[in-house]
């Protein structure tokens, strides 16, 4: 089994890296911290020096809800490409982020306490996502160009109404927040906010677990894998379950994060194959990287003030992008 | 054992196929033949439970098929779809693995020793063991066809369904695929494929199910049904039927004259 043992070799070499970027990412910050002071203060959290302080309060909770929302979205991508079988598929498709943008675009105009902001914008996506499947409704499934056809038409809607709702607003200022919080930040968020996000984050993974069988009998093509007993409507509305829990659970800690989730699925099927089996796996690791790392470039690379990430992903993702589908060579 | 009784068969409101009764027994091997558009895949999928009749009913072993849930129905019978895009990277014994997939519950991932020994000699049967570690989408379309014919194998189930597994394979590939069928059939499956060619039905099955003008026109041995008079009702055009001096039979359109009609 040469081709389980190059993807097994690569899904942990994917492992190793994270590790590596998480020290990085807690090591790296305004206070800069000796690895070896990272390693000590994680094996002993009830220490009252600072580094235990900044690593157990600040950087460990941010750097694990870049883990939260890297994984969260590269598995959904993962998951709806598998099952449109098209790799042009991103998790916001489905509208989760343009329902969620909306609605923190109103709750900032209102005024509501910013530490509501999670559970609205959580609340939020999973209800457009529901919306969406709810109009992509065919007979007892969903009709996969019908979820795409729905997804663009409710997304560009509720992009319309946020950009009415920016320049509408009171004051500046609240036009301002509203666009950082579109432009993607992981910044001001605690342990209580990942507990959360986690929370939703393992039911969707957990769903994501189980349509996996099904997913790899619908790369035979649909017709076959009914014929192979799976049941397309069940597993249809499992992905879109699935993939809106991963999303909202993303989407309520980091605003807007663009492209992870096209490109990262399109990385990992070059190298652990489409294989869902592998793919679903990897892809949690391979997006936690890109976003700790695009992270730790968002908080450092200006002294001033940080960078919002979900620009910084865009600026990153979109040559990633381009090179995947334009210029690579057919995989071998 | 499957069991049409008085389908009535379509999409939406149009009707293609009416009063139409079949039985498939064990160890039988039975061609499904008739033109273009006249609704042998359709009859496949009814008798598959893909398609629910306008009327009328499918059963498998006295079980009506729209009562069996989707892995009961898997087990019961296999189907061999016409072709269908495949993911650039599926492997053959990946692709031979999912005929496993409705033995097992369906949130498991892999299935164990002994659904491995079951592909390994489904590959084997359709000589495909050399090709395992192959991406299907790089075999052509001979070993593509028998790929799926193995999956439906490793499905295991009493009645296997195949629609035109011929269409895109030479004279002695299609062949080897009904002399496959054939040896299946001797160890008791019950086999329906639906095949374009008549003269291929005719050489290699002992019962022709012949469809044609919205029903099935005639349901028998070879020599009942390969008679001019049928077919030429059948396919719309004057169709003689000649006896080889082997006393092989094949069906021959008559050339007309141009401009006659």
């Amino acid at each position: 089994m040469t081709v389980n043992a190059r993807r097994g070799g690569n899904l942990i070499a994917l492992c190793v890296v994270l590790g590596f970027a998480l020290v990085l990412g807690i090591a790296i910050g305004a206070v800069a911290l000796a690895p070896s002071a990272v390693v000590h203060a994680l094996t002993h959290p009830h220490g009252a020096d600072d580094v235990t302080v900044i690593v157990w309060a600040l950087r460990l909770p941010r750097v694990l809800i870049a883990v939260l929302v890297g994984g969260a979205l590269a598995a959904s991508g993962t998951l709806l490409q598998g099952m449109l079988r098209n790799g042009l598929v991103d998790p916001y498709l489905t509208g989760g982020s343009a329902g969620a943008a909306l609605t923190i675009a109103i709750a900032i105009v209102l005024g509501a306490p910013p530490p509501l902001y999670a559970g609205l914008a959580f609340a939020a996506a999973l209800g457009t996502t529901v919306g969406v499947a709810a109009l992509a409704r065919s007979g007892r499934g969903v009709a996969p160009e019908r979820i795409i056809l729905a997804g663009i038409a409710v997304s560009s809607l509720f992009g319309g109404l946020t950009t009415l709702v920016i320049l509408r607003s009171p004051s500046a200022s609240a036009s301002l927040q509203i666009l950082a919080w579109l432009g993607g930040s992981l910044a001001g968020h605690g342990w209580d906010d990942l507990g959360w996000a986690a929370l939703y984050a393992a039911l969707g993974f957990a769903l994501a677990a189980a349509v996996v069988p099904a997913l790899n009998a619908v790369r035979l093509g649909d017709v076959r894998a009914r014929a192979l007993g799976v049941d397309l409507e069940r597993t249809r509305w499992l992905v879109l379950i699935a993939s809106s829990l991963l999303v909202a659970a993303a989407v309520s800690v980091s605003g807007v994060v663009g492209y992870v989730g096209l490109v990262v699925p399109h990385v990992v099927r070059r190298l652990c194959g489409s294989d869902t089996r592998w793919a679903l796996p990897a892809s949690i690791p391979a997006g936690a990287i890109a976003v700790v790392l695009a992270d730790l470039v968002a908080r450092t690379a200006s002294p001033r003030e940080e960078l919002p990430i979900g620009v910084l992903l865009s600026i990153l993702g979109v040559p990633a992008f381009l090179y995947l589908a334009f210029l690579r060579r057919r995989p071998a | 054992m499957i069991e049409a009784r008085d389908l009535r068969l379509g999409y939406g409101r149009s009707t293609v196929l009416r009063e139409v009764g079949l039985t498939l027994r064990a160890g039988e091997l039975v061609a499904i033949v008739g033109p273009n558009g006249s609704g042998k895949s359709t009859l496949l999928r009814a008798l598959a439970g893909a398609l629910a009749p306008q009327a009328g009913e499918v059963a498998i072993d006295g079980t009506s098929v729209g009562a069996l849930g989707h892995a009961e129905r898997a087990r019961r019978v296999a189907m061999v779809a016409a072709e269908e895009r495949v993911d650039d990277d599926v492997v053959v014994r990946e692709a031979v693995a999912l005929g496993r997939l409705a033995h097992r519950p369906w949130w498991h991932w892999s299935g164990g020793p002994d659904d491995e020994a079951i592909v390994e000699a489904a590959l084997a049967r359709v000589d495909l063991s050399a090709l395992a570690d192959r991406a299907v989408a790089t075999l052509s379309s001979g070993e593509r066809q028998r790929v799926w014919i193995a999956t439906a194998l490793a499905q295991q189930a009493p009645t296997l369904l195949l629609d035109e597994p011929t269409s895109h394979l030479d004279l002695a590939g299609a062949y080897a695929t009904l002399d496959v069928l054939h040896d299946l059939a001797a160890d008791g499956a019950a086999i329906a494929v639906v095949l374009h060619d008549l003269n291929l039905a005719v050489a290699t099955v002992d019962r022709v199910v012949l469809i044609g003008e919205g029903t099935i026109l005639a349901d028998g041995p070879v020599e009942q049904v390969f008679r001019s008079e049928l077919l030429t009702r059948a396919y719309g055009a004057e169709i003689a039927v000649r006896q080889t001096t082997d006393g092989a039979m094949v069906a021959i359109p008559v050339r007309r004259a141009h401009g006659a009609r």
